[in-house]
C-alpha cells in the first residue's frame, strides 16, 4: 500500500461497508481490496510499467484502479467505444508497455519496458482520453490527486448516498462519480449494459438517491414515469450547457433534492459547481478570490481558469497563458449578475454530450453530387441541447427533395447518427461575415 | 395535431432506419415508441419549423411527456 493511494484511502475505512452493489450483488470494501490486492500480487508490475486498460467492465476496472494506483507508473484508461486503430495510437502516445482488456486474461505485452521511469517519488499517472470528435482523442495526464480536487470525503455524510453509474467510468465525469462514492464511502450501483429502463428499475431496486448525468439524459430520465420512483436527494448535471429549463424540470420533479451544475472537462478537471438553481455561474466569481476557482472572461468572450491543481502534460501547457490561466475554449457571456455559457469557440456542436465538429459534417456533405456548398452549425433543442443543422446550396438542375435524401443517405453511412443533419434546408448563398469567414452562429 | 405530429415521427423514424411500435396511440409511453432521444430532438424542432412553436421552450411548468397522449396535449397547450 503506498501513502497517498486509492487503497490507501479506502484503507481508512471500514472493511465491511458495502461499496459497490451490481445485479449479481454487493460487494464489500474489503473484499474489493482483496480482489485488488490477489490481482497486484499475480501481475507484478514495477514502478516503471505502464498499463493501458482497455475497455474493462465498471467493477475490473475499479478493481485494477485500487491494485495499481501507487504501484505503477502510468494507467491508461481507455472505453470500450474506442476502434482498435485509435487504441494502438493512444497506446503508442501514452508509451504503454502491457495491455489489460480483461482481468481473467491477464495482462499482454505491446511496448517494451522503460529504461528509466518513475522510481516511486511521483504518483501514479491517470491517463484519460477527451471525448473531443476529430481524430485521435487527446491524451491528459491526471493523478488521483487532481481527478479528487473537488470531490467530498465525509464518509458520515457519504454513508447516506446511493450513487448511480450512468456514465463510462473510464471517462472523466464517470470518473468522478466513481472516486466520489468510493472515497465518501457512498454504496455506488453499477447497472449491466442495457436500456435506461433497465437501469432505473435496477436503480430503484437499490434506492439511488444521488445521481450525476447530463442535461439530455435527465430530460430522457424525466421521459419515465419509474425515474419518479427513486428517492433523488442529490442531482448532478455536467457535460453540457445546463440550461434554466432542465434545472427547472428537475427542481419542479425533485423539490428536496439539492440540484448541482459542474463545470469539469478533462482537460480542466472538475472546476466549479454551481448550487443555485440558476443557469450559468455568478458573474461575482470573475476575478474573485473568493471564487471556486480563479475565473476571467477574455475580450473575446473565453472563460479562463486558474485551478489550484491542473492536469500535466503538453496538451494542457499549452493552452495556458503567462498567468497561469487555461483557455477552456467555452464562449460565455456577463448578463447582469450571470454569466452564460454560449458553446464553444471552434462552434463545435454538442449533440447530447457527444461533440460534433461542423467542418467534419460539412466535408462528407459535400462529397455528395449536387451540393455545390454547405454550412453546418448547431440549433438549439430543449431535447438535446443542441442538434446538428445544415444548409445546402445545390447546384443548378437539382431536386432538393432527391438531394436532401442522398445528404442524410451517405452521411448515415459515414457518420454516427448524432453527426448527421436532421434538419437541412437550401438555400441560394451562404452567408459570410465582414472577414469574409464562414458565420458559423445559428 | 395528433395526426400532425404521428407523420413526423413516421417520417423521421423512416430516413432514421428505426421501427416504430405498430398501434401509435395516447398510451403509448414515448419512450417505447422506438423514437430514441435523437429522434425526439428532430421531431420537436420540426415540429417547430412546421408550427412555429417549440412548448419545451416556453412552458412555465416544466414536465416532460411520458405518453404520446400527454405529448399531443403539450402541443396542443400551446399552441398560438
Amino acid at each position: 500500500m503506498t501513502a497517498g493511494s486509492l487503497d490507501a484511502f479506502l484503507a481508512g475505512m471500514d472493511a465491511e461497508r458495502n461499496s459497490l452493489v451490481t445485479p449479481s450483488g454487493f460487494i464489500t470494501i474489503g473484499e474489493m481490496r482483496d480482489a485488488a490486492w490477489k490481482l497486484a500480487a499475480e501481475y507484478q508490475f514495477s514502478r516503471r510499467s505502464r498499463l493501458a486498460l482497455c475497455g474493462l467492465f465498471s467493477v475490473e476496472l475499479i478493481t485494477a484502479l485500487i491494485a495499481f494506483d501507487g504501484v505503477v507508473d502510468s494507467m491508461l484508461l481507455l472505453p470500450a467505444s474506442l476502434d482498435e486503430g485509435t487504441i494502438a495510437v493512444l497506446m503508442e502516445s501514452a508509451e504503454s508497455e502491457w495491455r489489460i482488456t480483461n482481468l481473467q486474461e491477464g495482462p499482454y505485452r505491446v511496448g517494451d519496458a522503460m529504461a528509466a521511469g518513475n522510481e516511486g517519488v511521483q504518483p501514479t499517472r491517470w491517463i484519460l482520453a477527451t471525448s473531443g470528435t476529430t481524430g485521435v482523442p487527446k491524451l491528459i495526464e491526471h493523478t488521483l490527486e487532481t481527478l479528487c480536487r473537488t470531490v467530498k470525503r465525509d464518509s458520515n455524510r457519504g454513508v447516506e448516498f446511493v450513487w448511480g453509474l450512468l456514465y463510462d467510468p473510464c471517462r472523466f465525469a464517470g470518473l468522478q462519480v466513481v472516486l466520489q462514492a468510493l472515497l465518501s464511502g457512498s454504496l455506488l450501483s453499477i447497472p449491466q449494459t442495457g436500456k435506461i429502463t433497465d437501469h432505473i428499475e435496477f436503480f430503484s431496486s437499490c434506492r439511488v438517491n444521488a445521481l450525476s448525468a447530463t442535461p439530455s439524459l435527465w430530460r430522457k430520465l424525466l421521459m419515465s414515469k419509474q425515474t419518479e420512483t427513486l428517492p433523488l436527494c442529490q442531482i448532478t448535471l455536467g457535460g453540457e450547457i445546463a440550461d434554466q429549463g432542465i434545472l427547472d424540470a428537475l427542481k419542479y420533479a425533485y423539490p428536496g433534492a439539492r440540484i448541482t451544475h459542474i463545470y469539469a472537462s478533462t482537460e480542466a478537471g472538475s472546476a466549479f459547481a454551481v448550487q443555485d438553481g440558476r443557469a450559468g455561474f455568478p458573474a461575482q466569481w470573475l476575478d474573485h478570490s473568493s471564487a471556486p476557482v480563479m475565473l476571467r472572461v477574455s475580450d473575446d468572450g473565453h472563460l479562463l481558469l486558474r485551478p489550484a491543481l491542473l492536469p500535466a502534460g503538453e496538451e494542457v501547457r499549452s493552452r495556458i497563458d503567462t498567468n497561469g490561466y487555461l483557455d477552456t475554449e467555452d464562449l460565455v457571456r456577463v448578463e447582469g449578475d450571470r454569466v452564460y455559457f454560449l458553446g464553444r469557440v471552434s462552434g463545435a456542436i454538442n449533440v447530447g454530450g457527444n461533440k460534433v465538429t461542423p467542418e467534419e459534417v460539412e466535408n462528407h456533405i459535400r462529397k455528395v453530387s449536387g451540393v455545390l456548398d454547405v454550412r453546418v452549425f448547431g440549433k438549439r433543442s430543449s431535447i438535446l441541447g443542441e442538434i446538428v443543422t445544415a444548409e445546402v446550396v445545390a447546384s443548378t438542375g437539382y431536386d432538393v427533395q432527391e438531394l436532401q435524401r442522398s445528404i442524410q443517405k451517405y452521411c448515415r453511412s459515414q457518420m454516427e447518427n448524432w453527426q448527421v443533419p436532421a434538419m437541412i434546408s437550401f438555400v441560394p448563398a451562404l452567408a459570410v461575415n465582414a472577414a469574409g469567414k464562414r458565420e458559423r452562429c445559428s | 395535431m395528433k395526426a400532425k405530429i404521428i407523420d413526423v415521427m413516421r417520417e423521421i423514424s423512416a430516413e432514421s432506419e428505426l421501427q416504430l411500435v405498430s398501434e401509435l396511440d395516447d398510451c403509448t409511453v414515448l419512450l417505447e415508441s422506438g423514437l430514441d432521444s435523437l429522434g425526439f430532438a428532430i421531431l420537436v424542432a420540426r415540429l417547430e419549423e412546421e408550427l412555429g412553436y417549440d412548448p419545451f421552450s416556453i412552458m412555465d411548468e416544466p414536465v416532460y411527456p411520458r405518453t404520446l397522449g400527454e405529448f399531443v396535449s403539450i402541443y396542443q397547450k400551446f399552441a398560438p
